[in-house]
């Protein structure tokens, strides 16, 4: 017990030091006090904090005035304790972990309805919605009917698919639309076809390269 | 020359008693007489040369001194090398050398996926790509158009999940990839695309 107040107490001061190194330099300096305690506010609730430095960090590479970077980080803290809200409200004991957090205000930033997220929320209970909200707010994002698209994605997982298998059956919706079909034609024909929906084409072939997050660099962002 | 006193081939023969001779033949004949038993008591069949043989594999070195002489001493080897063959292992060596490094040493994680960006850009000096999975950072994922098309394009390796991006053209254009079917609102007044990466092992 003295052990973890004692790690508490030192990684608390570290996990702020390090949020204000990654933020200097790259976030306009009247924004950083503000942006680190929003950041602290978040870690004390339980939050994922990585959306909210991320947050900032866009704002500092878009060249956004402090202002308005804090008001975005305001209004993502705000959007991460209604994901969280939604969760419980869902069915998943408390505390929601921040993963499931993210996933959920990710997709009502994509615009999906609350009650269509919590619906997902319980057909999969303590099970990763990442796939199966995007999956839904693919089919959202192209004028389809959100409760519709919803029930066709938890068809698919009571059928057994799971992960970016849902991915597929979104992409093969779209096909079905795209080869002419209306959208309850589509749904009708992958729902007749799960659980073996075609598998979604994979990035071509290229040179490729490896993605880093440059956290160790501290160069100032080019202006524009 | 040393003639032997007759009496001691006597004695030794047994015809006549070893008793009868005087002391001095008499230590004579009990000496050739034990040299005599000595040679007798030798085993048959072992020649000198089995015995020196035996003696040289008592004294031989274990296989593991053996080998790990043989592989410190210096051992003398004739090369015969054809041109041609040299050529090609040295042209082999050279495309080896010349390879894209990124390509060669690339080991997918369980959590990663291939990501392609494509787009259209005609006219532009340079595109890059930048979003939550570089920190929004300028200067880490080029872009490229070899063949001069106008169209630009990136296969990288990303964490799988959702990530929000942007292009930006000639180091001051913030554009959102329009093929990408996926938006959201950035919060600043403009729209990220989104890309779901789906983790190649999964």
């Amino acid at each position: 017990m003295r052990v973890a107040l004692l790690l508490a107490c030192v990684a608390a001061p570290l996990a702020g030091q390090s949020v204000r190194s990654r933020l200097e330099g790259r976030v306009p300096a009247a924004a950083i006090p503000v942006v680190d305690s929003l950041v602290r506010v978040a870690g004390r609730e339980g939050l994922p904090t990585e959306p909210l430095v991320g947050k900032a960090l866009e704002g500092g590479a878009k060249h956004v005035v402090p202002a308005l970077i804090v008001r975005a980080v305001e209004a993502r803290l705000d959007q991460l304790r209604n994901a969280r809200a939604l969760l419980l409200r869902g069915g998943d004991a408390p505390p929601a972990t921040p993963a499931e957090v993210a996933t959920v205000s990710g997709a009502l930033r994509r615009g999906l309805p609350p009650p269509v997220v919590e619906r997902v929320v319980g057909a999969l209970p303590s099970e990763p919605r990442e796939s199966a909200l995007h999956a839904i707010a693919d089919l959202v994002a192209h004028r389809l009917d959100a409760d519709s698209s919803a029930s066709l994605v938890i068809d698919a997982i009571h059928a057994g698919l799971r992960g970016g298998r849902l991915l597929d059956v979104s992409h093969a919706v779209l096909e079905e639309q795209q080869r002419g079909r209306t959208w309850a034609e589509s749904f009708a024909r992958v729902r007749d076809e799960l659980p073996d929906v075609p598998p979604a084409p994979k990035p071509g072939e290229g040179t490729v390269q490896r993605a880093r997050r440059p956290s160790s660099v501290s160069k100032a962002p080019t202006p524009p | 020359m040393n003639p032997i006193d007759p009496r001691i081939h006597q004695a030794l023969d047994g015809e006549i008693p070893r008793e009868a001779l005087p002391p001095e033949l008499r230590r004579v004949v009990e000496r050739l007489a034990s040299a005599a038993a000595l040679l007798a008591a030798t085993p048959e069949g072992r020649s000198v040369a089995d015995r020196v043989l035996a003696r040289l594999r008592r004294h031989a070195r274990s296989p593991v001194r053996r080998l790990a002489r043989w592989l410190t001493a210096p051992h003398p080897v004739t090369l015969r090398i054809r041109p041609v063959w040299s050529l090609a292992l040295a042209a082999t060596l050279v495309l080896l050398t010349l390879l894209p490094e990124e390509r060669s040493a690339l080991v997918l994680g369980e959590h990663e996926g291939i990501a392609q960006f494509v787009a259209r850009f005609p006219g532009a000096h340079s595109v890059q790509v930048v979003g939550s999975f570089n920190d929004w950072r300028t200067g880490t994922i080029p872009l490229e158009d070899r063949d001069g098309d106008g169209v630009w394009r990136a296969v990288v390796v990303l964490p799988a999940g959702a990530h929000e991006y942007m292009f930006v053209v000639d180091d001051e254009r913030w554009v959102p990839d329009y093929s990408a079917n996926r938006f959201v609102q950035d919060d600043f007044g403009r729209e990220n695309s989104v890309l779901i990466v789906r983790p190649v092992k999964g």
